[in-house]
């Protein structure tokens, strides 16, 4: 029965994620896939196939309730997601083709997925966030495309109108979210969101919940290689959906209570550790390193 | 007095989008849970739990190997083993694959502006051809045999 202690194992950590994700502000995916690579005995490609499936059914979860108040808008997701569609299968492919061509592919993967790690703490340390941008000029395709939205913000007690500009600077931004998402299995809404809301001048709100829509899209969408070259076992999925699902309804709750600091630096400590131990084990994969 | 909640206009292509996905998810994740949990009860399963696990460190390609003899390419390690729990998990979990897909062309029948109606029909015909060169691909290379471990 040690797969059942494995199962266990990764339901519980799911769970974990599921709670402390939501109150310290990243995405599920962001941490359970570098987590799984560094401690669980599974191949990466059926850890970023999971990853995928999870991060997807999460969004696919909540993007609903955010479009029907107006903060997901599919103005925004319409011409983005042409890009990071194409993008997001091409990673899938070149992802799958890495660990399966040659012997040392999974070591790579590994090494490549603790760099990229580096970069989402670099992001989630120094990125600052605006909650409502000042936009002073809206680009001519913006204003073609008539890219603007509406919301009820509960906090002003009012109505925020908003509009979008410098999708021509975006598009390629999504293009780089969409090959990262789909050759590391990463939910990807680390790099969403300040493009969103930085380039873009959405704000903070319609940044995130976009986001979680062109997460349904681009996860979906690389998942199909996944599946094809049967890299998705339900024994790993399950559990890790399940875990989760329910650890965010948690994790929802307190969330709207507290966020402590205390939370957010716990998370990015334990992105950097999973960074550390993916480079490491990828490093000790391709006898550059000891083991650990 | 300003506009509250119930005055804010959302485009009838986003509110068709999030239904569309609203429902769709719900039955994907019900059809993944249920075949799963008799699969996790030992009841009729293509890969068993002590191969599976025997196997997992392994890249797909050579866990299918040893697993099946034949590497998989294409969706008939699904389709061909409906009867089988673990794959009738993987159902669900393709309609859930599928639901943006979905969301995406109720938004273009909802959508008035004629401009969005063709950006997301672009966008659900490349996701339509993501799955269809894979299949392609899949049928084109063939699955690769061996004697079975």
């Amino acid at each position: 029965m040690d797969w059942l202690m494995w199962v266990l194992a990764l339901f519980f950590m799911t769970l974990g994620i599921g709670i402390v994700a939501p109150i310290a502000g990243v995405g599920g995916g962001v941490l359970f896939t570098p987590l799984t690579m560094a401690f669980y005995p599974f191949s990466t490609d059926f850890i970023r196939g999971a990853g995928l499936v999870m991060a997807m059914t999460s969004a696919l979860s909540s993007a609903p309730h955010f479009a029907k108040k107006g903060l997901a808008n599919l103005r925004i997701l319409a011409p983005v997601v042409i890009v990071s569609i194409i993008f997001s299968i091409l990673g899938g492919i070149i992802g799958l083709w890495v660990t399966n061509a040659f012997p040392q592919g999974k070591s790579y993967i590994k090494i490549g997925l603790g760099l990229i790690l580096f970069v989402v703490f670099l992001v989630y340390l120094f990125s600052k966030r605006v909650e409502f941008p000042q936009i002073a000029h809206i680009d001519p395709i913006s204003e073609k495309l008539d890219i603007h939205g509406m919301w009820y913000e509960p906090s002003l007690n009012k109505v925020v109108e908003y509009r979008t500009t410098n999708l021509l600077y975006a598009l390629p931004a999504f293009a780089g979210v969409g090959f990262i998402a789909g050759m590391f299995g990463l939910g990807a809404g680390w790099a969403n969101v300040p493009v969103l809301n930085l380039v873009m001048g959405a704000p903070l709100k319609v940044a995130t919940s976009t986001s979680m829509m062109i997460i349904t899209i681009n996860d979906a969408a690389a998942c199909w290689v996944y599946m094809a070259r049967g890299a998705m076992l339900a024994l790993i999925i399950v559990p890790s959906v399940l875990g989760i699902t329910i650890g965010a309804r948690i994790g929802a709750r307190i969330a709207v209570k507290s966020r402590p600091k205390s939370i957010k630096y716990l998370v990015m400590a334990i992105m950097l550790f999973a960074a550390i131990m993916d480079i490491w084990k990828g490093l000790h994969g391709l006898g550059l390193a000891p083991p650990i | 007095m300003g506009k509250n909640e119930r005055e804010i206009r959302v485009d009838e292509m986003g509110l068709a989008f999030a239904k569309t996905m609203m429902i769709f998810t719900v039955i994907g994740i019900v059809l993944m849970v249920l075949p799963a949990i008799a699969y996790f009860m030992g009841i009729n399963q293509y890969v068993p739990l002590t191969e599976a696990h025997k196997y997992w460190r392994l890249s797909a390609n050579d866990f299918w190997l040893n697993v099946t003899g034949r590497t998989v390419t294409g969706y008939s390690w699904i389709f061909d083993h409906l009867d089988k729990t673990d794959c009738l998990s993987m159902i669900g979990v393709l309609l859930l694959m599928i639901t943006p897909l979905l969301s995406m062309l109720a938004a273009v029948v909802k959508a008035e502006d004629r401009t969005y109606r063709v950006l997301l029909l672009i966008a659900a015909l490349e996701f339509i051809a993501s799955i269809l060169v894979k299949s392609l691909v899949a049928a084109a290379s063939g699955a690769k045999k061996v004697v079975k471990k």
